[in-house]
């Protein structure tokens, strides 16, 4: 088998809505190797779940998924069944949410919780799918296990239910562990340690797919960078040529809101301007109503990703042709 | 964590009892309150006064009030109301057999509206905004806005006096409850089935459903696994309250199906002025529909590993 562990080609996927086709995601191309951790990067409503729900099969009405391809260690995931995709759910790709206070049945103890995914995709007796859940929950740094176990998610704190989810999502040991924002709703000191954990899991061998909208997250976790902006993908590299060389003005903006953070400026520096509503984007770029660098052709033409070195992509004009910025 | 939940029991007991008695005391004083002489009323109008006198003080009606209160209360507490004024029978032996009737078409229709009202409602909530929600939410409808005593006759014309499946009236054996049954839970199953509605599609929204369908599970597994317990929550505690409900609503399918409950009891013993024996009625009523809302805030507490925790 190939070293491919996901290669996502010319997604789109859209909601269709009484205000007409929301274009969630736009043509957008996305490949992970075997034991590597790939970022997506962007801001809140740029498209980041709906990439990652639409390779979990979990896109919901109305969206939908209008073309490309999925695939997942060989097999196309886009023409599958819910039935077979059920099957591949939680056992080769498995997904850990945003919201650890939310993600969890509250009426049924998380090692139930846990166990049910092996009991799913495996027929092994209960006592074999008890031993493999505590296995995999002091894996994850849960301590006392035995008495976790049968606690409910309202008796743990936030990081530890975290913890709970990603040893849901890595029980069946994974071919790809996609993570949607893991931290966001945790406070500092929490998300280093879950941090801490997936770049374990990553050094363990398993592929991991990282959404975040922070930089800092994805600069410690990334091995290559994906920058979303209003559902495309704008510029994307290994995460050295990306912090380094970084080519978009997206890109930039970014990483002068991460450099002020860091240098504790009360301020808060951010890009000026508003995402664009996806029911009706602007034709050409459609970062250009906040981009500093506008060109005439922007507003008219929309631009294409080009290769400025093997480890680095961008989507932006000023990079187009022969002419180098 | 058991010591607290044993003291939440006692808690709940408590209030229970607060209620009960709260009752009994406004119940005693209302009944007090109502002008006319009760004896009077039982002699007809023309009774001597000397007679009337006599009769009061042997019905205990000529001690002072507080004495009355007292007797009144230590009497429920070991199951005396003492006599019915029309019947010339102790109180508890006739509103016995006449609770187990009504009790009997309590849970009958109970049973019609649970079982009735979750099956719609989950069949509507699954089917959201199809034909067959319309239907479901529609034939709801209709039960709750339609009054027992219409749906009562319309059941009766139907099934009974026209397809001569079911007895017109009265009970000898049980399809005689059968049509009061649905007359008196249709209008809860309704309501039930609107909540169920509700609820299940709330809770299909929830974020665990998203980590339960990542999981691997299929449609329907997620329903019966994941949301039918987080969606009964709100449900038993309506259930609960719609029990109570049957019970005042017997009321009225009892008169109309003949059946000899505690009902017509109650009824009768407003018309003849019978203070006893409605305090009777109404005390035992109100023990069952506390002891009622008790076992829901249990079995609520059961259900939810939240509530269970809070002391
Ligand atoms: N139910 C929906 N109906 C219409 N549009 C939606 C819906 N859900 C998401 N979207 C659109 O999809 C875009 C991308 O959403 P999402 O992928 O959740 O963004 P994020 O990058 O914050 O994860 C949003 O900006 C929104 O316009
Ligand atoms: S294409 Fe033009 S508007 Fe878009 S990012 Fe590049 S310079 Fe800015
Ligand atoms: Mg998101």
């Amino acid at each position: 088998m190939t070293r491919r562990t996901l290669e996502v080609s010319h997604l789109n996927t859209s909601f269709f809505t009484e205000r007409g086709e929301v274009k969630a995601v736009q043509d957008v191309s996305i490949s992970v190797n075997k034991g590597q951790v790939v970022g997506i990067v962007g801001e809140s409503g740029c498209g980041k779940s709906m990439i990652a729900r639409s390779i979990m099969g979990l896109v919901k009405k109305p969206g939908k998924i209008v073309s490309g391809s999925i695939v997942l260690q060989g097999k196309e995931l886009t023409s599958l069944g819910e039935k077979e995709l059920c099957k591949i759910r939680g056992k080769d790709v498995s997904m850990v949410f945003q919201e650890p206070m939310t993600s969890l049945n509250p009426t049924m103890r998380v090692g139930k919780q846990v166990q049910e995914v092996v009991a799913i995709h495996e027929d092994v007796s209960r006592e074999e799918a008890r031993r493999r859940t505590l296995q995999i929950l002091s894996a994850v740094g849960i301590p006392e296990v035995e008495a976790r176990y049968n606690a409910y998610p309202h008796e743990l704190s936030g990081g530890l239910r975290q913890r709970v989810i990603i040893a849901m999502a890595m029980v069946m040991k994974p071919h790809l562990l996609i993570a949607d924002e893991p931290t966001t709703a945790l406070d500092a000191t929490v998300e280093t340690q879950i941090m801490a954990l997936l770049k374990q899991l990553a050094k363990d061998g398993t592929s991991v797919l990282i959404i975040s909208h922070n930089l800092g997250v994805i600069a410690q976790l990334a091995d290559y960078v994906y920058v979303m902006y209003a559902g495309r993908v704008v510029e994307k590299g290994s995460v050295f040529e990306l912090f380094d060389n970084p080519l978009h003005p997206y890109t930039h903006g970014l990483l002068g809101a991460v450099s002020s953070l860091r240098s504790q400026t009360k301020v808060l520096q951010t890009i000026p301007g508003v995402v664009p509503n996806l029911a009706h984007l602007p034709a050409g770029c459609s970062f250009a109503p906040r981009c500093s660098k506008c060109m005439a052709r922007c507003g008219s033409e929309q631009p294409k990703l080009v290769a400025v070195n093997p480890e680095h992509e961008v989507c932006c004009h000023l990079k187009e042709g022969a002419d180098s910025l | 964590m058991k010591g607290s939940k044993a003291s939440n029991l006692l808690r709940r007991l408590l209030y229970a009892l607060i209620a009960i008695v709260g009752v009994a005391t406004l119940v005693f004083v209302l009944l007090r309150m109502v002008p006319g002489n009760p004896v009077a009323t039982l002699l007809g109008e023309h009774a001597d006064k000397e007679t009337v006198e006599r009769i009061s003080s042997s019905l205990g009606l000529d001690k002072p009030l507080p004495v009355q209160f007292a007797d009144y209360l230590l009497g429920a507490l070991r199951g005396d109301f003492g006599q019915s004024y029309t019947l010339g029978k102790p109180v508890s032996e006739l509103i016995g057999p006449a609770f187990v009737n009504t009790l009997w078409l309590a849970l009958a229709a109970a049973l019609v509206s649970w079982v009735v009202g979750i099956a719609c409602g989950l069949a509507a909530a699954i089917h959201k905004s199809t034909i067959v929600d319309r239907l479901f939410m529609g034939f709801s409808l209709l039960g709750v806005s339609l009054p027992v005593f219409m749906v009562a006759m319309l059941l009766q014309y139907v099934f009974a006096r026209y397809l001569h499946w079911l007895p017109v009236a009265g009970v000898t054996d049980w399809t005689g409850y059968i049509l009061p049954a649905i007359a008196l839970g249709w209008g809860s199953a309704g309501s039930i089935a609107r909540l169920v509605r509700s609820s299940v599609i709330e809770v299909l929204q929830q974020d665990y459903i998203d980590t339960a369908r990542a999981k691997g599970r299929t449609g329907t597994q997620i329903l019966v696994l994941h949301a039918l317990r987080n969606a009964m929550l709100p449900v038993i505690t309506l259930m609960a309250m719609q029990f109570s409900g049957l019970l005042s609503g017997a009321f009225i399918t009892e008169t109309i199906f003949s059946i000899n409950g505690i009902g017509r009891l109650a009824v009768q013993a407003i018309a003849g002025r019978d203070i006893p024996l409605l305090q009777g009625t109404t005390l035992l009523c109100t023990f069952v529909i506390v002891m009622g809302n008790l076992v829901a805030d249990l079995l609520y507490s059961v259900c939810d590993p939240r509530v269970r925790k809070e002391a």
